[in-house]
């Protein structure tokens, strides 16, 4: 077949078969565009989620009512914005955690690590993806739980989408983490998910009034979450040094995380257990 | 095991002890690349200083038993495995050195893998897989339609992948790589799981396809006829190093892959063992009294038979010279190595 090769030349090329390079807009709208097919075309993870997330809320709602009785009615616009977070960090630390796993698994993980952009920028890609499908699942979750509490909110909502992003970054940062051990030591999903209930204790972190407890994932955001919603405190009206913190916080531990990952695939690939399950 | 008749190099290519030589029309040169698991006493070579070249256009064959080292060698050769020491080199540019700049020009089916998304149709993930290998999806969408057809999927092409057949995933899985502008392609078993009628069809395509592109293939199989039929050239590998490189028309003249059949009707019991025990027995019969045996050997090892046979005053009825196949070669150079080791 060897002299086969020659033909290639005399092969003509039509409009639709001269390739092009991809930009990094191709590169977004195809990674953007997969997770949008698969939220729409496979929606009832999406719901069972929603669903889940809901019974849960409305467990903690009539169980601690009838438990703490006014206490917790006092309490409630901060109980529904940490929950709010709470369902924000699982849905985008849980996607980027799994997804790596599952690409693996179909040994596609392989095909984005042999990509002329990099690995980084689809992996940012991806989590961007999981950001914007997370957002729209929480944000019903949130109007559901407003309506069945009977509460009320303040609703700036480039505040608290900037905030929002910028406090789950921390956790797609985790994500990249926990999704680099699974490259390295496969099948421990099921113990890397149970760090979402850590999550609980970070989003409660303000509570605690402890200052470097503002320096952990999720803490200063879930803190400067609940003023923009309960108080209404708008993003120019935070002090410089909490947003200074909030940003921090995201690109350190959004970093921190990726370079676990980067780290733990260049371990697999030295073992040969890259792609490996 | 050693050749008896080492060929002679071709440029593009080389046996295995030879440092490979990298021409203008060199696609891939893989230069002493060695890789090791494990440390102490149990460390295992996987690759032990494998250099080859490829030429672009060329389609070749990687054959060896389980554990030879053919899956790390590919893996190793695309950067997902990090050698020991080594270089590979795709039309001229280290693949370690500069991958993003590599990774445009080389794309791989791997083994057991799918490769795809099953949540996906088949023309999506055909346009995914192109935008990541940094081919713009829209300028190659006549070559998408055209993939598509050559392999029997464009009445498919709008259906998600999941609820194809087996053998309809695997090719989707070889379009989605094809799909790129990838020169240098590494198939590992692509013929995977099909039926005989989609294995010629994807054989007769891939041909087909390599011949209207400039491909660079290699392919590893367990299937000789995929390897016979298709690859211009093999590579044999034992034990993690190379023991042959070849075409494939040479290497079925390799006195490894000669057979001598004989029968006679005075070979007894006791005959028939010191022959079990003194040669290569490939097919020892008895039928109407009729002794008919089949021997790997070489000429000498034939009249070393004859001679044995001779002072039995064994009469021969017929000798004859079965055509070798590529199955032959690689049982007489890789010693009938039974698959055992796992696969890295």
């Amino acid at each position: 077949m060897s002299g086969q090769s020659s033909t290639a030349e005399a092969v003509d090329r039509s409009p639709g078969d001269d390739p092009r390079p991809a930009t990094y807009y191709h590169l977004a709208r195809a990674v953007l565009y997969r997770e949008y097919l698969i939220f729409v075309r496979y929606p009832a993870n999406a719901i069972g989620g929603i669903v889940i997330s809901l019974f849960f809320f409305g467990l903690l709602f009539y169980g601690g009512r009838m438990i703490a009785g006014q206490a917790l009615t006092d309490s409630i616009e901060g109980i529904i914005v940490g929950y709010f977070l709470w369902t924000l960090a699982v849905g985008a630390y849980s996607s980027i955690s799994n997804d790596i796993g599952s690409e693996v698994q179909w040994g596609t993980l392989e095909r984005h690590i042999m990509t002329p952009f990099g690995f980084a920028p689809v992996a940012l890609l991806k989590g961007v993806a999981k950001v914007v499908r997370t957002f729209l699942t929480s944000a019903l979750i949130l109007a559901l739980m407003l309506v069945l509490t009977d509460t009320t909110l303040q609703l700036p909502i480039v505040t608290i989408a900037v905030v929002a992003v910028l406090a789950i970054c921390s956790v797609l940062g985790l994500g990249f983490a926990a999704g680099g051990i699974s490259v390295l030591y496969k099948r421990i999903g099921s113990w890397l998910n149970l760090l979402q209930f850590g999550f609980i204790l970070l989003i409660s972190a303000p509570a605690f009034e402890l200052g470097w407890t503002r320096f952990l994932p999720l803490a200063e955001g879930s803190s400067m979450l609940q003023r923009a919603m309960i108080e209404g405190t708008r993003l120019w009206e935070f002090p410089l040094f909490d947003l200074a913190v909030l940003v921090g916080v995201a690109v350190g531990y959004l970093l921190l995380g990726y370079a676990i990952f980067e780290l733990a695939t260049r371990r697999a690939r030295r073992l040969g257990v890259l792609g490996d399950y | 095991m050693t050749m008896q008749e080492p060929p002679q190099p071709r440029p593009d290519h080389q046996t295995a002890a030879e440092s490979p030589t990298e021409t203008d029309e060199s696609a891939l040169v893989v230069d002493g690349l060695s890789k090791q698991f494990g440390s102490g006493d149990a460390a295992v070579t996987a690759v032990d200083d494998v250099s080859f070249s490829v030429g672009r256009g060329s389609v070749v064959g990687l054959l060896g038993p389980n554990g030879a080292g053919k899956t790390t060698t590919i893996k190793s050769v695309l950067g997902m495995v990090l050698p020991d020491s080594g270089s590979v080199r795709v039309r001229g540019m280290d693949i370690y050195e500069h991958p993003r700049k590599v990774y445009p020009h080389v794309d791989a089916m791997l083994e057991g893998a799918r490769n795809d998304y099953w949540r996906l149709t088949v023309r999506e993930n055909l346009r995914y897989f192109a935008t990541i290998k940094g081919v713009d999806p829209d300028s190659v969408a006549d070559r998408h339609d055209r993939l598509l057809d050559q392999l029997d999927l464009a009445e498919k092409a709008d259906e998600p992948v999941r609820k194809l057949s087996r053998g309809m995933k695997q090719k989707v899985s070889l379009a989605s790589v094809l799909a790129t502008d990838a020169e240098v392609v590494f198939l590992d078993e692509p013929t995977l799981g099909l039926d005989v009628e989609s294995s010629l069809t994807l054989r007769r395509e891939l041909r087909r396809i390599v011949a209207e592109r400039d491909l660079t293939v290699i392919l590893s199989s367990h299937d000789m006829d995929v390897i016979e039929d298709v690859c211009d050239r093999v590579i044999i590998m034992s034990e993690g190093s190379v023991i042959a490189d070849d075409s494939v028309e040479r290497l079925l003249r390799q006195p490894e892959a000669s057979r001598f059949r004989v029968t006679s009707p005075d070979i007894d019991e006791r005959l028939r063992h010191v022959i079990d025990e003194r040669f290569e027995v490939i097919e020892m019969s008895v039928t109407d009294g009729r002794t008919q045996v089949e021997v790997a050997t070489d000429t000498d090892g034939f009249y070393d038979l004859v001679d044995l046979l001779q002072a039995d005053d064994v009469t021969l009825e017929s000798v004859t010279t079965p055509d070798p196949d590529l199955e032959d070669v690689f049982l007489g150079l890789t010693g009938g190595e039974h698959r055992e080791m796992p696969e890295r």
